[in-house]
């Protein structure tokens, strides 16, 4: 039986936000994402690393409200 | 014959002017209560709610006037109001004069801590989006130099009742209140015509509670130097002693200093 080697990994640190709440920095990186897929489309691998990046940050919730509010056009941040 | 003894034992050897019995303290602190009661039950939907803060309200605003009445009445037409004593009332208003700054300051705190750190769910920007600023550059900045220049008058003021000039100190009186009447038209004005109300997120809740207040500190203002241009009028104030009116003159530039920070800080820095 071959070994499987499991990789768990997380968002890299980010030197914007070093404190324990990490709220700011998931924030970040779903802005990140859209801002990135909006230029390059959403198949982009740079656009699919802020991706991975903010679904391992952000808690679920969080990022079905956002998506939600975006399809409304409700959203608060940046266009 | 009246001895020294029996002259230096009836004088008071303190500095303080001990007032006559008088219920106005406590008849106040009732009032101020009934004020609470009546608040917290409007604030929480009770039936009567704002009829027993109405009527506390005005009962307050009744005792005031007695209060006050009976200062003036000790000070200017039984003498009790020497020059210790003024120095003692000085210090009281300067002293009151702080404890209302730091009120503001609370204000101030609850601004800066939302605007500098704005929060996600507002989208980390200030002002928050779908939030219609007001143009800083109209009315706040007129309003800030009708305060101005209400400063300006209300120094001549003094200045003129120094020099016992009775035509120019009733002129520059009259002219500060109707710069602050003038004010108070403009921010009514403002009020109604914002896109934004107090219910309108953290935006909402700063702006006008801080605004909110600083009107309201001058529609105080507007009616002690009201007070004063009415009692200037019946020669009440001298060239030497006007205390009621030096200590609405500072209020009054408290209230201008207030606006200044008010300006620069939420309507300038607070709506770019």
């Amino acid at each position: 039986m071959s070994e499987v080697t499991i990789q768990v990994r997380t968002a890299p640190r980010d030197r914007r936000f070093p404190t324990t709440n990490q709220t700011k920095h998931c924030w970040a990186r779903y802005l990140e994402f859209h801002a990135c897929s909006k230029v390059k489309g959403d198949d982009d691998p740079e656009c699919e690393k802020f991706k991975r990046w903010y679904l391992s940050l952000c808690p679920e919730e969080w990022v079905e409200n956002w998506d939600t509010l975006k399809e409304e056009g409700r959203f608060p941040g940046p266009e | 014959m009246t001895t020294l003894s029996q002259i230096s034992k009836s004088v008071q050897r303190h500095p303080f002017h001990l007032v006559d019995p008088s219920p106005w303290p406590f008849v106040a602190s009732l009032c101020a209560f009934s004020c609470a009661i009546g608040g917290v039950m409007y604030m929480h939907a009770y039936v009567n709610g704002s009829f027993i803060l109405s009527i506390s309200f005005f009962c307050l605003l009744l005792v005031m006037f007695t209060w006050w009445r009976d200062v003036i009445r000790e000070s200017t037409f039984e003498g009790h109001h020497t020059g210790i004593v003024q120095q003692g009332l000085r210090f009281g208003v300067i002293l009151f004069i702080i404890s209302e700054i730091l009120f503001f300051f609370a204000f101030f705190w609850a601004f800066f801590h939302s605007s500098l750190a704005p929060t996600i769910e507002i989208g980390s920007i200030w002002p928050p989006k779908g939030i219609n600023v007001l143009n800083p550059w109209e009315i706040p900045f007129l309003n800030t130099l009708i305060l101005l220049l209400s400063g300006c008058t209300v120094t001549w003021c003094h200045h003129s009742l120094v020099s016992n000039l009775r035509n120019q100190s009733v002129l520059s009186l009259f002219l500060t209140i109707v710069l602050a009447i003038v004010f108070t038209t403009f921010q009514a004005y403002e009020y109604s015509m914002a896109d934004f109300r107090l219910s309108d997120g953290i935006y909402g809740s700063t702006f006008y509670m801080a605004t909110g207040f600083h009107g309201f500190h001058v529609l105080v203002g507007t009616i002690s130097l009201a007070v004063c241009l009415i009692r200037l009028l019946q020669y009440q104030l001298t060239q030497q002693h006007h205390f009621g009116f030096e200590s609405a003159a500072w209020y009054w530039h408290f209230v201008d200093v207030v606006w200044l920070f008010l300006f620069v800080s939420i309507y300038w820095w607070g709506g770019s």
